[in-house]
């Protein structure tokens, strides 16, 4: 560590006397598997940044106490390389070249944000380094990457969903409200819902995008309020969501169901919201209420949430589960493959079928993972519960 | 750095010049990548040198300008027109969008100019993100990738940008030497007596404007070709328009070496922070240029180019800033 760090030094020495830093790169022996990260510590996806890292760290933690990953005859212990990209596109290409033609990492794991997972998959795809993304939807996977993978199923699965369980539970729900973020994935479960509620013959009242860093949302509760829906549907990040439950508060909009993607999924939209979050409804893309079984490094999704509760005294949510499963689809990959070949192990990602403590994996052509029966889960209590899929529903739908 | 005689200044420069042309030939990409950086913001910096510097116009727009070259070099490309065409069609349409702007927005002085352009900012990244049938909105744009292994793009991209940064030069030489930098500097010093005594501040403040957001086109739609995707947030990132200014007031605004200088001592130190001090970069990095802002406050080139130019007035000076 100290002779990485005093060579880091005098690599950036050797930049800043004049760009010589090539000549510093010392040749990687291959023994550890190193996979490169680039992650939002710092800047607006820091909350989620930090709980990927302490994902990372578990397992990281996990498989080299078995000796790491085995590579055909030999086991190979497991480095980690991450990076701050500051939640900023620019550094996290540049981190993404860094990590493979500098730290000369194996493979790589996007970071959070999806326009980032883009930025770093171009890179990542230029080099032919397999890359793991934690939190990408179908735009995310639209260039025809060849080496882009992700370990959440598509977005359709969660409307698809919620349609179902609502229309069950409120057979009469007639007008649904639309408020979503003009932003990758919100905006794709925003339109996705405008177009699925059409399918299922409800009217679409309302159906507006706001723009990121909207401070205020009177104006479209305003609207949505004399709209008079049955169904109000928001999609945004944590912050955004928080408000809007506010200003609904304030200004006295109400509906039998309330919908925000993907904030209840979260502990401290619930905790930052306290009595206002209760009956807020939600999908997510695992739960861990919803108990699966796996040969991964945790087995058992008790496993990782008692791992991740004593580690940060936080329940998990899906980016913790998510970022895992990424891992955890690498090792199993680079198991199958019995190389560290990239081109092996792309191959072996892409027939990889397992099961794990966050469910199958297994990915689809355009490198989604194909996972059906998605969480569909409600505040009650101050808690969320899981409403569907059946097998693993936890309560009844309340409506308000 | 000390006095250098203007000879030994320009070999200077060409050596560094040369220096960040041979990096693919002796480095890794990744430290191409850095000198790809420097060329970048060194254009940049020359760009905002022209409004900034020589007429004192404290302009936030360069991220506007950056923005608005990504999307229309990659929406031309989407549309079919050829790479360098697209490139230069992004030029085209951003120094007229400046110039067309400038006509409006150049009647605000100091305080006023300055909030106006970041305002500016803020409303092009408004536009384009809720354009959404056009731009694609906030799930940004993919643009076609530039063909070639990894090595063959990062020398692309690295003589692409370092091309833009020597004809922002070149172009910085002939403004220096010309009526037109006269005409600024006369309005950075007083624009009410420049007027008086016949210069047409106006049209001079177009043209410096305009000139100001032409490269930053260039250079904003070889961005969106080099990363292949890009959305509202970071084209039009705040960050970028404020460090624009302060790599030239590093250097020395409304000099002709400045920009260069402190774009490329920027990149590095933030480089060099950013490598080594994970947690506290960007508070080194603020402490350093608040350092730098006040006790070099016409930035490191201030001690060579005394005698050259007239010596700015301290209220030039805090309105240069």
């Amino acid at each position: 560590m100290q002779q990485q760090k005093s060579r880091r030094l005098l690599r950036s020495a050797a930049l800043a006397l004049g760009l010589f830093a090539g000549l510093a790169g010392a040749a990687q022996a291959a023994d550890a598997i190193r996979i490169g990260s680039p992650l939002a510590l710092t800047g607006a996806l820091a909350s989620e940044g930090a709980k990927q890292k302490l994902a990372y760290d578990l397992w990281l933690k996990r498989i080299n106490a078995v000796g790491g990953i085995q590579v055909g005859d030999r086991k190979l212990p497991v480095e980690l390389v991450t990076y701050d990209y500051q939640t900023d596109g620019k550094r996290a290409g540049q981190l993404a070249e860094k990590l493979i033609t500098d730290d000369k990492v194996d493979f790589l794991t996007a970071p959070f944000g999806s326009g980032h997972t883009k930025i770093t998959a171009a890179v990542a795809e230029r080099y032919g380094v397999p890359i793991v993304a934690v939190a990408s939807s179908e735009p995310v996977h639209d260039q025809g990457f060849r080496f882009l993978f992700g370990t959440l199923a598509p977005s359709s699965g969660l409307i698809d969903g919620m349609l179902d369980v609502f229309r069950k539970a409120k057979p009469d729900v007639k007008k649904i409200a639309i408020l979503g973020r003009d932003d990758v994935f919100p905006k794709i479960m925003a339109s996705l819902m405008a177009k699925g509620a059409e399918k299922a013959g409800l009217s679409v009242v309302y159906n507006e995008l706001y723009p990121v860093g909207t401070m205020d949302h009177a104006t479209a509760i305003t609207s949505m309020k004399s709209a008079a829906p049955d169904w109000i549907y928001v999609t945004g990040y944590t912050a955004d969501l928080v408000l809007v439950a506010k200003q609904m508060s304030d200004l006295g909009l109400k509906a039998p169901i309330v919908t925000m993607i993907t904030g209840p999924a979260y502990k401290e939209f619930v905790d930052t919201l306290g009595p206002l979050a209760e009956n807020i409804t939600s999908a997510s893309w695992w739960h861990y209420s919803a108990a699966y079984e796996g040969d991964d490094v945790f087995g058992t999704t008790k496993a990782f949430y008692d791992e991740v509760l004593a580690a940060s005294g936080q329940e998990p949510d899906y980016v913790h589960a998510s970022s895992a499963a990424a891992l955890i689809t690498l090792q199993k990959a680079i198991e199958k493959a019995g190389t560290l070949d990239r081109e092996a192990v792309r191959k072996a990602l892409t027939e990889l079928d397992i099961k794990t403590f966050y469910g199958p994996i297994k990915f689809r052509a355009d490198g989604l993972n194909d996972n059906r029966d998605l969480p569909i889960i409600q505040i009650q209590g101050g808690k969320p519960v899981v409403l569907a899929p059946a097998a693993i529903a936890s309560a009844e739908m309340k409506l308000n | 750095m000390p006095t250098l005689s203007r000879p030994l200044r320009y070999a200077a420069l060409a050596g560094w010049f040369a220096l960040l042309a041979v990096t693919p030939f002796i480095a890794d990409n990744y430290t191409v990548r850095v000198a790809i950086t420097v060329a970048m913001y060194s254009a940049l910096a020359l760009s905002w040198n022209f409004i900034g510097g020589f007429a004192g116009y404290p302009s936030f727009s360069t991220a506007a300008f950056f923005g608005l070259g990504c999307y229309v070099g990659a929406l031309s490309q989407r549309h079919g027109v050829p790479l360098v065409l697209a490139w230069l069609l992004a030029t085209l349409f951003v120094t007229a969008f400046a110039a067309a702007l400038g006509t409006i927005i150049l009647r605000l002085k100091g305080h006023y100019f300055a909030i106006g352009s970041i305002a500016i900012v803020e409303v092009v990244r408004l536009v384009i993100s809720s354009w959404g049938s056009l731009t694609g909105g906030g799930d940004g744009l993919n643009v076609p990738l530039l063909s070639g292994g990894p090595d063959r793009v990062a020398s692309t991209v690295l003589y692409v940008m370092l091309g833009i940064m020597l004809l922002a030069f070149i172009a910085t030489l002939l403004v220096d030497r010309s009526r037109l930098g006269f005409g600024l500097r006369c309005i950075n010093q007083n624009e009410d007596a420049a007027d008086m005594v016949g210069i047409d501040t106006t049209r001079y403040k177009i043209l410096g404007y305009a000139l100001s957001a032409l490269f930053c086109g260039t250079v904003g739609a070889v961005y969106a070709s080099w990363v292949g995707y890009i959305d509202p947030t970071d084209s039009f990132s705040i960050l970028l328009t404020v460090k624009v200014p302060v790599m030239v007031l590093l250097g020395g605004a409304g000099t002709v070496f400045g920009p260069i200088v402190g774009a490329g001592l920027f990149v590095l130190l933030e480089e060099f922070f950013w490598a080594n001090f994970l947690e506290w970069n960007r508070a080194i990095l603020g402490g350093i240029i608040v350092f730098l802002i006040f006790f070099l406050p016409s930035g490191i080139l201030k001690l060579d180019y005394r005698r050259l130019f007239r010596r700015k007035s301290p209220a030039d000076r805090v309105e240069a800033a």
